[in-house]
């Protein structure tokens, strides 16, 4: 999340919004905002209805049980409210693409 | 001597592919693969946000673009 604090103004400037989105309660998401410095929205999704919906609900194993969160996944949607970009894991958390698609200039080669 | 080594590679084939075999379902479990493609119209939502409002996604159609960054948990890092 922090690296897309740091292209907030990029973002900002091609006229575009940012959410992060997870399955942590608001008061979480606030005390983690606060901790790395993001002033952008961070979303709750707690009862896993978007995550199921944009079909990145994911079981990660821990301790011999499973627990349901967000696959790292970034999705950029144009002002017609279509789908223009998805990239997923550790592609999903450099903005870089996002903020080219967002500025009209497409992925950077 | 080369006897030796064709079981010794056996035995270590034997113990790689047991290995995996216990990890095969696991990872087929963990996977999370979207349906949705780029073109498509991104599905709505309303949720709260940790500033106290709440966003619905269709707000923003005919005015900005989104990014949507979904992220693991709280306090990991990326």
């Amino acid at each position: 999340m922090k690296a897309y604090q740091s292209d907030l103004a990029k973002i900002k400037a091609s006229d575009s919004v940012v959410f992060g989105i997870s399955t942590d309660s608001p008061p979480a998401n606030a005390a983690f905002a606060k901790q790395i410095g993001v002033t952008f929205p961070l979303l709750s999704d707690m009862n896993r209805k978007v995550l199921t919906e944009y079909g990145i609900l994911k079981k990660y194993p821990m301790g011999g049980d499973s627990y349901e969160w967000a696959r790292r996944t970034t999705f950029v949607i144009d002002k017609q409210g279509r789908i223009k970009h998805i990239e997923f894991d550790e592609s999903a958390i450099n903005p870089n693409t996002a903020v080219a698609i967002c500025t009209g200039l497409g992925p950077k080669k | 001597m080369m006897r030796l080594a064709t079981v010794l590679a056996g035995c270590l084939a034997f113990f790689l592919l047991a290995a995996r075999v216990p990890a095969a379902p696991q990872q087929k479990d963990v996977m999370a693969e979207t349906n949705l493609k780029v073109g498509q119209m991104a599905p709505d939502f309303t949720l709260p946000s940790d500033q106290q409002t709440s966003v619905k996604l269709s707000d923003y159609r005919g005015k900005k673009n989104v990014i949507l960054a979904f992220y693991i948990l709280a306090f990991t890092p990326g």
